[in-house]
């Protein structure tokens, strides 16, 4: 175990190029923290409503099946059961799970509840009781009778001429959308011009988010026809737009309220059946009503990263140099759309860039299974393709005879490469990342050190890299929104639509407003969270919220200086141009004049206080950052364990807000990266679609035993002119880079090649053995 | 069929009508009302619901709330100073960046309570070992580790009378 002391308060290395910032770049004690430490911070779960009822959620035991009767006459008998609900007394209205606005990839396949079920664990029924275990019982009381349907769970099944349909929508054949392609060049001149042609099949198993809270809603009706939605989400607009949708109400009927939330990580984007379902037991019953998932049901009725298969070929000159790329993707979606055919574009598109390349083709499936749900999951199927694709630059170096670090670093994209997004890249982040990781670690020495290929402990060192795009634009026609008001006694209110996930991004965001108008950062509160009250915002996801919503807050701020500015002008009988306002004085440029913000808005004799309020939408470019991690890790011959050892995280995210709450995106998203990579993988009985590890117990995640140390640099060399003081996303990233970087320093340790995650001991074991067998002689 | 039961919670005295199945979880929720204790899986498995009964941490959903009659219970409302003075666990998770979400912070901060209560100076395996219970998805638990480790040693400082 790697024992280190914490001397001195663990901030990661910054390498700013940018000039000194009074609020952001420090780390501010965050606004939301002292309540969650204290335990006063109200989750949904913990709203104490009068009369509240409790909703449960009856759970098709069945993969693939027809509903032919559903008796719920002995559930609504049991004493304390107010309501139950099916398919046969829900409006049925065709909607998506993931309804992005103004999208190409909304896949509208799904209803409340259907006459059908399409995976083992959809919901068919919901009981509203007085309490949970009421309504538990009375679950137990429904009676169902299915037509059981053939069922798939592979994507090869589910393509198969005549496999049954599980949906009866376009394309057809279980595709969740046409394939996508992207090209450019010519593959085939590419491949006739390679010395050298790798190809190999990766595959990615189906790790879940595993948010600490529980999904949870709350509905209640007012009695004049307004339902409020109390809810852990990371998009509340969305959930108000798809609910006014589907329960047939205007926008200003429905508001949806979300303060604190238990992490999401992607996965509380999508609406899961049970918000709808609260609304209508709530209005039948005329009582609120709340419905918790069990942690069972987080896995049952919740949300997965897509398994995938990539099938990857690329070309390469003897220099290094890649001649050309083929891929051929395939997403499995699991029974719903959800957000398949994001992650199908975006993880395939991917593909264009990290490596330079000029000859491309990439084709990206996604297919209807019997399974669970797959949904959007940070890394939004770049965690997949980013795997082979960097795995196989290492097995590249490796025949090649090139270190991988210098592979890497010669096809790096750099400053005005075309972007998967067909934006020119800003900067050379990538480049820097890999060149400060090597420093960082002494990657030449570390290269050149004896290797030990008989011990029973191995060690070895392995470089994953990263890009991803700041916001879902250009594939999502998002927006940033924000309202700024600077009250009569100078402090400030800050209106934004982004949820509080929990990274901080609200702490960060009112630092931004502070650093724009030269106030103090406690000075500043933010609302949010609260449909009625804040501008729309799309959600919290795609690194969007400091990127987009911060660059709104901003200019927001800026327009409320310019109205403190012309004020505090009048007072001090000078021209706006010549002020500037910092730590909450505003001076005259060169003479020793100034006047304090408080001042220059407060109330005076004759003159009213003044309201300054700024609004701001912006329209993004889009923006990446970038990572390269550098991972040592140990693998037991014996006992096929491998343990990460130390990991050194270098990311590029353009000007860092809040040092801390940046690198605590990158430490939670190395964790999880390590639970895909080594541990995690949610499994279901492949002739049934049975669910079989929906607990902790036997889904393996890292636990605090099992954590490396982690040495995190942030580099500034490539800040954004879209971004607020140039920053981008970080939340993304991290979770990309580790698992090739893993995997690679798997083969470095042992010579075995990895090419699928999770990666298991007896695995590790089996491939050992046979490589021993086929180096012994006959 | 409800019991009274008498637990100390937070060092008050309350006398509660139980049913014999609840959990104590559930009542310290429902029942005192202090919801800052979470409900993370219900089974023993996370670590959300972590109290200090007795002196010693345990998972409040594992414990039937008729098993805590007359015990004394510790939950995270009751690890702050004052109303004023945050806990110096509590300063440090805070300072240090290791609470994010928030929804494992409770049982961490009340699980790495007990261990200090236990041990004053404990080494960063230790701590490690202390929250291998506790289930955190969004910090890597690399700052809850250096916040635990902050606190220790100011903790130990201040009693040995040496300047942290």
């Amino acid at each position: 175990m790697n024992a280190r002391s914490f001397e001195a308060l663990d901030v990661p290395d910054v390498v700013s190029v940018d000039a000194h910032r009074s609020v952001i770049g420090t780390s501010v004690k965050r606004s939301d923290l002292l309540g969650k430490v204290t335990g006063d911070a109200k989750y949904v779960a913990d709203m104490n409503m009068p009369g509240l009822l409790h909703g449960k959620t009856l759970r098709s035991k069945i993969a693939h099946a027809r509903i032919v009767g559903i008796d719920t006459s002995r559930a609504l008998a049991l004493p304390g059961v107010k309501a139950v609900l099916t398919h046969q007394n829900v409006p049925r209205v065709l909607h998506a799970g993931s309804p992005h606005p103004r999208s190409a990839s909304v896949t509208c396949d799904q209803y409340i509840l259907d006459g059908k079920v399409r995976y083992w664990g959809e919901g068919v029924a919901v009981v509203a009781a007085i309490t949970e275990e009421i309504a538990e019982e009375a679950l137990g009381l429904i009676d169902v009778q299915y037509e059981e349907l053939p069922a798939v769970f592979t994507v090869e099944d589910a393509l198969k001429p005549g496999a049954p349909l599980i949906h009866d929508r376009a394309p057809g054949g279980n595709l969740v959308l046409d394939p996508v392609v992207f090209a450019r060049g010519d593959i085939e001149k590419g491949f006739a011009e390679a010395d050298l042609i790798l190809e190999g099949e990766y595959e990615g198993g189906r790790p879940t988010p595993a948010y600490m809270e529980p999904n949870v809603c709350a509905c209640q009706w007012d009695g004049n026809g307004n339902l409020t939605v109390w809810i852990s989400t990371q998009t509340a607009f969305m959930v108000r737009g798809i609910m006014a949708e589907v329960l047939g109400l205007p926008l200003h009927k429905v508001r949806v309220l979300v303060d604190h939330m238990g992490g999401g990580f992607g996965a509380k984007q999508d609406l899961f059946q049970t918000e709808f379902l609260c609304a209508l037991l709530a209005k039948e019953t005329r009582r609120p009503v709340r419905m918790e998932y069990s942690r069972e049901e987080t896995f049952l009725g919740g949300r997965t990263r897509h398994p995938a298969k990539v099938w990857l070929k690329q070309g390469f000159r003897k220099d290094g140099t890649l001649t050309a790329r083929q891929a051929r993707v395939v997403f499995n979606s699991g029974a719903y759309g959800s957000h398949g055919p994001g992650v199908t574009i975006v993880g395939t598109s991917a593909m264009t860039s990290l490596y330079r390349c000029d000859n491309i083709h990439l084709e990206g499936r996604c297919v209807y299974t019997n399974s669970p749900i797959a949904g959007a999951f940070r890394g939004y199927g770049v965690v997949q393709t980013y795997y082979a694709l960097d795995i196989q630059m290492d097995e590249a170096a490796v025949a090649l005879g090139i270190d991988p670090v210098e592979l890497k670093l010669k096809n790096a994209v750099r400053e005005g490469d075309i972007a998967p997004s067909n934006h020119p890249l800003i900067g050379h982040g990538l480049e820097d990342c890999i060149r400060r990781g090597q420093q960082e670690v002494g990657w030449a020495a570390l290269r050149k050190r004896p290797r030990d290929g008989e011990g029973v402990i191995r060690r070895g060192w392995g470089v994953g890299c990263e890009m991803h795009g700041s916001s879902a634009y250009p594939g999502i026609k998002e927006q940033g929104n924000a309202i700024v008001k600077m009250n009569e006694d100078g402090t400030v209110v800050l209106l934004t639509g982004t949820a509080g996930l929990g990274t901080g991004a609200h702490t960060a965001l009112a630092q931004i407003v502070a650093e724009e108008l030269g106030v103090a950062f406690e000075n500043v509160s933010v609302v949010h969270g609260d449909t009625d009250v804040v501008p729309w915002d799309i959600g919290a996801f795609a690194s969007h919220t400091t990127f987009m919503g911060g660059r709104a807050a901003q200019m927001a701020a800026t327009e409320v200086k310019r109205q403190l500015l012309d004020r505090a002008a009048k007072q001090l009988e000078v021209d706006a141009g010549d002020l500037r306002v910092r730590d909450g004085v505003v001076t005259v440029l060169g003479m020793d004049r100034s006047i304090t913000v408080r001042d220059a808005v407060c109330a005076k004799k004759g003159i009213p206080a003044a309201q300054f309020v700024g609004s701001a939408t912006y329209h993004p470019t889009k923006s990446y950052s970038f990572a390269a991690h550098f991972v040592e890790v140990q693998v037991d011959t014996e006992t096929g364990q491998i343990e990460v050892k130390q990991v050194v995280p270098v990311h590029e995210i353009g000007k860092v807000i809040h040092p801390v709450g940046a690198a605590g995106q990158i430490e939670g998203g190395i964790q999880q990266g390590i639970g895909h990579t080594l541990y995690e993988d949610y499994q279901i009985d492949l002739r049934t679609g049975r669910s079989l590890n929906a607990n902790f117990v036997d889904y393996k995640m890292p636990l605090s035993m099992d954590m490396p140390p982690i040495r995190t640099v942030i580099l500034e060399t490539a800040p954004d002119p879209g971004g607020p003081f140039g920053a981008k996303g970080v939340g993304e990233d991290p979770i990309v880079a580790i698992g090739p970087a893993i995997a690679n320093a798997i083969f470095d340790a042992i010579g075995v090649r990895f090419r699928h995650y999770p990666i298991k001991p007896e695995q590790v074991l089996q491939r050992l053995a046979e490589l021993h067998a086929s180096r012994s002689p006959e | 069929m409800k019991q009274i039961i008498t637990v100390n919670i937070n060092s008050e005295a309350r006398e509660l009508a139980v049913e014999s199945h609840r959990s104590l979880l559930d009542v310290l929720r429902l029942e005192a009302g202090l919801t800052g204790t979470k409900k993370g899986c219900d089974v023993g498995e996370c670590g959300s619901c972590t109290v200090i009964m007795n002196g010693k941490p345990v998972n409040s959903c594992l414990v039937l709330a008729v098993e805590a009659d007359g015990a004394e219970v510790l939950t995270i409302e009751g690890v702050q100073r004052s109303v004023d003075e945050p806990h110096p666990l509590q300063e440090n998770f805070m300072k240090c960046g290791a609470a994010q979400c928030g929804f494992c912070t409770p049982g961490i901060i009340v699980a790495a309570k007990a261990l200090l209560d236990e041990n004053p100076t404990p080494s960063i395996d230790e701590i490690r070992f202390a929250l291998a219970g506790n289930i955190c998805r969004c910090t890597g638990y690399t700052k809850i580790i250096e916040a635990v480790d902050r606190t220790a040693r100011e903790l130990h400082s201040a009693t040995q009378g040496v300047a942290a």
